[in-house]
């Protein structure tokens, strides 16, 4: 349905004529006896709704169930005829409930059975909304202001249900000419105007309603063509029951809805689960939900049809949740003749609204699909899984219904402000534990918790500005370093080169926001002035000229985050460069990255069957891998490294030997652990 | 989403093409030829698409029911014998039927025709379904449009000319339209060689196999994926222009949300997003799955051990139970979570909302989301023990208050029975007795019902007279009280009358005269 389709504008016009406060003969017994009285009370006679009750009361109902579906965008306007119309609300989004319009309906009260009624007319109420379909509504105002010089393309067509009490079919035909003689007229006048709107369609239903056992005097008649802008037609209906039923029929018809029934609903869930008291009840909903049924043909019509031979409704089956994981959701089950069950539904609740879902119970397309261990980064084992659970905590979205302003007066958007978000938390945020050293450090939490942030207090400042004093102080204490001992038996490198690791990736970190705020700026200079670095000469005599090379470019890299590609980026380069290599390349490509700190001393992968660790990262942490990765870290901080593989660091040659050797045995093994 | 393949095995398939030189040919070949080229372009690049392979002359026979498995797709290819004469409206009946009973009416299906452009005689023939189109009941009802959501592909063994000298083309233009439009006539260009065949082909699979790459992107953090199956454009049900929608190729994470808090919403479709490794190109090197060959295993290998973004981000939505967020478009968003499938194996999937501002009335609309370090205090509560979710609508459904109906007239009689229950255990339901008078004056009112507030004034004052001597003198106060209330609202002049006005119990006093107290 579009939203400026003739559903989009409904006015109701109802007569409030005298004659409309006749009897509609059709009695309702108000005072059922109850058991357990005195006998020999007479009850009171029943009484009879009015021609006015029964249409008042019928389009109100057509009315909730417009709204309850379509809380918006889908509009009323009430008015009432007499002697004159009253405009009982407006088109604003505000007056579509049905309190105001009941608390209005009140304030008109009933048709005066006295009035003279040469002086009232159901005409007043016909010319009065043609004149409100010419009013813009909101939305209208909205869409048109949005397509400025196509402005004229946002349609305005509405809907005429017009409830009266006609005299024969020539008194509905004048009716319909007067309708159509004011659509032209006040076409004519919205053509020169800015705040008024042309009809371009016009659905007028006229409803003749005349009290049960007296003869109709006026014909049905569908849907017709009288313009190009007006159709008509002419539903004559006996009131009481029927006018109802009538009307839920046309909002059914109006606003593509179907009706479904569900059987079997126990009384109170819990309480009386055992007992066998259930009830039904009858819903209407988008008629979308019945497209399975309706394509299929497969339609199992409601049992009894009770309402009448024109109701349909389709039969669904309420299955009782047996646990309450599920939360505010009932499933529903077909009925199906060969006596097979078919869950096709569900009825959910969220903040009091109601939805029917429609589930699929055909085979799926996306069955048997490869599992993500199986794909690309499915066989690294060591991703920061808690690390980012944390990040996506501190990245929940929460609604921000009043409008804020950014400084320059402008709008802002606060979905735009959750993505500039990611984008600081994610400036440096290294995928996997043995790329990173300070992610794996408690001590340097406090200052990487919020250097992330836009902008930084003093007493953030004075905390990033504590923690860096504390890592020196660590440093002077030649205090261990989580440096990644993932795969590895021995400590890796040197403490003073762990250390020089160590303050280059937070120096990384803090660069990649300096630009947020001076006080992120300061935050920098206190870590370069409190940053050890060995005078460059020492550091170059220690190293080999392979290594060299690289710690240069690792340095220039850390310089500035922006133009350093995105270490993913430059692996999966490296991962293409070195396809054809041999299968010991594989070790090295972890190693290159730019930016990331030395995995010193990697390990061939085989040793980790060896190690608990290799339980670490298969998709969820398990309480006793985490347990095992604490115990792990520790126990790799307390014992001694053997000498030999301290000094391998810049031993390549030797190095590579071992890869080698033990390569072939490495896939198996590892291809094995991760399919576990 | 799945492929039937419907291939012509009528004796007009066997016709022969001259082809200079060579062996012989016939179009049924061509045809072989053509569909093995789209099955191995589908065993590497669309691997996980389901397709089934239907035969048919006057009569239809599924060949092979949907699988992914090509190499027995192909094997029937070879198989497939030479029948009579062409029926085209019979198979596309059978093509209705073996859809919808694998997949249900919702899943969009793809259906590749492979004919030669003859199509039949006499009854059966595509000329006389059509010529009875307009004569159909809705037991005999043509099968078109599929009852599906589909694409009609139309490859036809015979160039343009060939079809224009007859009215074939006509007609299977008319079968187009008839699935509204959605579909499309493959010709041959130029001269019927295995060439020409590989080329229209190619344009096939280019129009409707090719895969959906696109980046997922957190901030800094980012992965080439491929979603499968390739999201199609959405058609807006828009008063101007409708002009479908186009998913971006750059998959942007906005932020996260807790399962429980997303509930189950309402999604257009469910995709799988699988992390793949393009090379400088662009193209994709493998998507990791392990395969036979041994060149892609080894790339596959590689690729395995490189981290990636995906396998992390599923990783911690599974551990955390949440969901990410993603912006697919102007006003367009999805939702990206960890889906099982057994207990080994889970995936990272992708699925759609309706396009729009506020897709899930629960969360509001989207651009509102914002990050919840811009509130004032955490939304979610110190201890993670609190929501901002769902949204309460504005205004409440009916269903959510106590909304009076009286069209059955049990409702009346339920709503009536109410206060007269409460009237009897006066004056402990004093509150619950006015509550209920107050909704049935008010309902009463708005529908200018006015009898049935003097009825049931009426009946209060029965009530009064019945009381019990052991009757509390409280409640023959507040019964008369009532009555007399009702009575005023239904004259309809008085102050007492207004809608908004509301019938207070009558302040008495009954602690001097205690003794009366049972």
């Amino acid at each position: 349905m579009k939203i400026f389709s003739e559903s989009h504008k409904t006015v109701f016009v109802v007569d409030h004529c005298p004659y409309m406060a006749e009897s509609c003969r059709q009695h309702v017994e108000f005072d059922m006896l109850v058991k357990n009285r005195t006998q020999g009370i007479i009850p009171l006679a029943p009484i009879s709704k009015s021609l006015w009750t029964c249409s008042v009361e019928s389009s109100m109902e057509y009315c909730r169930i417009m709204y309850d579906i379509f809380p918006f965008k889908k509009l009323v306007n009430f008015i009432v005829s007499d002697s004159g119309a009253h405009v009982l609300n407006s088109w604003t989004q505000e007056d579509q409930n049905l309190q105001e319009l009941m608390a209005a309906l009140a304030a008109v009260g009933p048709p005066n059975p006295r009035a003279d009624p040469e002086c009232c007319s159901i005409l007043h109420g016909l010319v009065a909304a043609v004149e409100t379909l010419c009013k813009i509504t909101e939305y209208q105002h909205e869409a048109r202001t949005l397509l400025m010089e196509n402005a004229e393309r946002v349609g305005n067509r509405g809907r005429i249900i017009c409830i009266t009490n006609a005299k024969s079919d020539s008194h509905v035909r004048m009716l319909e000419d007067c309708v159509q003689e004011t659509i032209h007229e006040h076409n004519k006048l919205a053509a020169n105007s800015d705040h008024l709107m042309q009809i371009q369609k016009c659905e007028l239903v006229l409803i003749h309603t005349y009290p049960v056992g007296e003869d109709s005097l006026v014909s049905d008649r569908p849907k017709k063509e009288l313009s190009p802008v007006l159709t008509s037609e002419v539903h004559s209906v006996r009131a009481g029951r029927h006018l109802a039923t009538k009307l839920n029929i046309l909002v059914q018809q109006h606003f593509d809805l179907a009706s479904t029934t569900i059987t079997n609903i126990p009384m109170k869930e819990e309480q009386h689960a055992n007992t066998s008291a259930n009830y039904d009840v009858e819903l209407l909903h988008h008629k979308d939900a019945h497209v399975d049924f309706l394509k299929s043909g497969d339609t199992h019509l409601g049992g009894s049809n009770r309402e009448g031979p024109f109701k349909e409704t389709i039969t669904l089956k309420w299955c009782t949740p047996r646990t309450n994981n599920i939360g505010r959701s009932v499933l529903l089950e077909q009925p199906r003749k060969s006596g097979s069950k078919v869950i096709s539904h569900m009825l959910s609740s969220h903040g009091g609204e109601i939805f029917l879902h429609v589930l699929s119970s055909s085979r799926s397309i996306l069955e048997d699909p490869p599992s993500i261990s199986e794909g690309c980064g499915g066989r690294v084992t060591d991703y920061r899984i808690t690390d980012f659970g944390e990040f996506m905590r501190e990245n929940r979205l929460t609604p921000f219904l009043d409008p804020r302003y950014k400084i320059d007066g402008s709008l802002e958007i606060p979905l735009e402000r959750a993505k500039d978000q990611l984008e600081k938390h994610t400036r440096y945020w290294p995928m996997i534990i043995s790329q990173t050293t300070i992610f794996n450090m408690q001590a340097v939490v406090p200052l990487a918790s919020v250097i992330v942030k836009e902008s930084l207090t003093e007493e953030d400042v004075l905390n990033c500005q504590k923690t860096i004093y504390n890592l020196v102080d660590m440093e002077r204490k030649n205090d261990p370093l989580p440096i990644s001992t993932v795969g590895t038996r021995g400590k890796g490198p040197k403490r003073d080169e762990q250390y020089r690791i160590m303050w280059n990736e937070l120096e990384t970190l803090v660069r990649a926001h300096i630009n947020n705020s001076e006080k992120h700026q300061r935050v920098l200079e206190c870590l370069m002035a409190c940053r050890s670095k060995p005078p460059e000469e020492e550091e170059r005599k220690k190293r080999g000229r392979k290594r060299e090379d690289k710690e240069d470019k690792s340095e220039k890299a850390m310089k500035d985050y922006e133009q350093e590609k995105s270490w993913q980026d430059s692996e999966r380069l490296k991962g293409i460069l070195e396809h054809g290599k041999e299968e010991l390349a594989e070790a090295e490509i972890i190693k290159d990255s730019p930016d990331s700190p030395e995995p010193p001393n990697k390990k061939p992968l085989v040793e980790m069957d060896e190690t608990p660790q290799v339980e670490k990262s298969k998709g969820p942490v398990s309480l006793l891998s985490l347990w095992c990765n604490r115990i792990n870290t520790a126990n790799s901080r307390k014992h001694q490294e053997f000498a030999g593989r301290l000094n391998s660091v810049n031993n390549r040659a030797e190095l590579y030997q071992h890869l080698k050797e033990e390569n072939g045995m490495e896939t198996t093994e590892n291809g094995k652990a991760s399919r576990q | 989403m799945p492929t039937v393949v419907v291939m012509d095995v009528s004796l007009s398939m066997t016709r022969p093409v001259s082809i200079e030189g060579s062996e012989e040919y016939q179009r049924k070949h061509l045809a072989a030829h053509g569909l093995t080229m789209l099955f191995e372009h589908m065993a590497t690049n669309y691997k996980l698409e389901f397709t089934a392979l239907v035969v048919f002359s006057s009569l239809w026979e599924l060949m092979v029911p949907f699988t992914r498995d090509y190499n027995t797709l192909q094997e029937a290819l070879s198989n497939m014998d030479d029948y009579d004469k062409t029926c085209l409206e019979s198979a596309l009946v059978g093509v209705c039927n073996i859809v919808q009973q694998e997949w249900g009416g919702a899943i969009p299906c793809q259906v590749v025709l492979v004919t030669d452009g003859c199509l039949g005689i006499g009854r059966g023939s595509l000329r006389h379904s059509l010529a009875t189109h307009n004569q159909r009941s809705e037991s005999n009802r043509f099968p078109l449009p599929f009852p599906f959501p589909s694409k009609l592909y139309i490859m036809c063994m015979a160039n343009l000319e060939e079809l224009q000298s007859t009215d074939s083309l006509e007609c299977l233009e008319r079968l187009i339209d008839l699935n509204n439009g959605e579909g499309q006539i493959f010709t041959i260009d130029g001269p019927l060689c295995l060439k020409n065949v590989q080329s229209m082909f190619g344009k096939l699979i280019d129009l409707a196999y090719t895969p959906f790459h696109a980046v997922l992107k957190c901030g800094h953090l980012t992965a080439d994926v491929q979603v499968f199956p390739r999201p199609e454009p959405f058609v807006v049900d828009e008063e101007i222009d409708p002009i479908p929608k186009v998913i971006n190729t750059d998959l942007e994470i906005v932020g996260f949300i807790d399962i429980a808090d997303i509930s189950s919403p309402p999604v257009l479709s469910r995709h799988l997003v699988l992390p793949i490794a393009l090379n400088k190109e662009g193209d994709e090197v493998g998507t990791g799955i392990t395969d036979d060959n041994e060149d892609e295993n080894s790339a596959n290998q590689i690729a395995g051990k490189i981290p990636n973004f995906c396998v992390l981000l599923h990783g911690s939505l599974k551990v955390e139970g949440m969901v990410a967020i993603v912006q697919l478009g102007l006003e367009w968003h999805g939702m990206l979570y960890s889906q099982a499938d057994s207990k080994k194996k889970s995936n990272l999937m992708m699925s759609l909302f309706e396009p729009g501002p506020e897709p899930l009335p629960w969360l509001g609309k989207m651009a509102q989301l914002g990050p919840i370090s811009d509130a004032k205090e955490n939304p979610y509560g110190e201890d993670d023990n609190k929501s901002p979710f769902p949204l309460q609508p504005k205004n409440k459904r009916s269903y959510a208050q106590n909304v009076t109906v009286w069209i059955k007239p049990s409702g009346l009689q339920t709503d009536v029975q109410k206060i007269l229950r409460n009237a009897r255990k006066l004056p402990e339901k004093t509150q619950t007795f006015y509550k209920e008078l107050n909704r049935l004056r008010k309902a009463a009112l708005a529908f200018g019902f006015l009898d049935l507030l003097k009825g049931v004034a009426d009946m209060l004052e029965r009530e009064c007279t019945l009381l019990p001597d052991t009757a509390h003198p409280d409640a023959a106060f507040q019964l008369t009280h009532a009555a007399q209330q009702l009575k005023l609202a239904s004259t309809s002049t008085s102050e007492y009358a207004a809608y908004d006005h509301n019938i207070t119990p009558l302040h008495t006093d009954f602690s001097g005269s205690s003794t009366e107290r049972m």
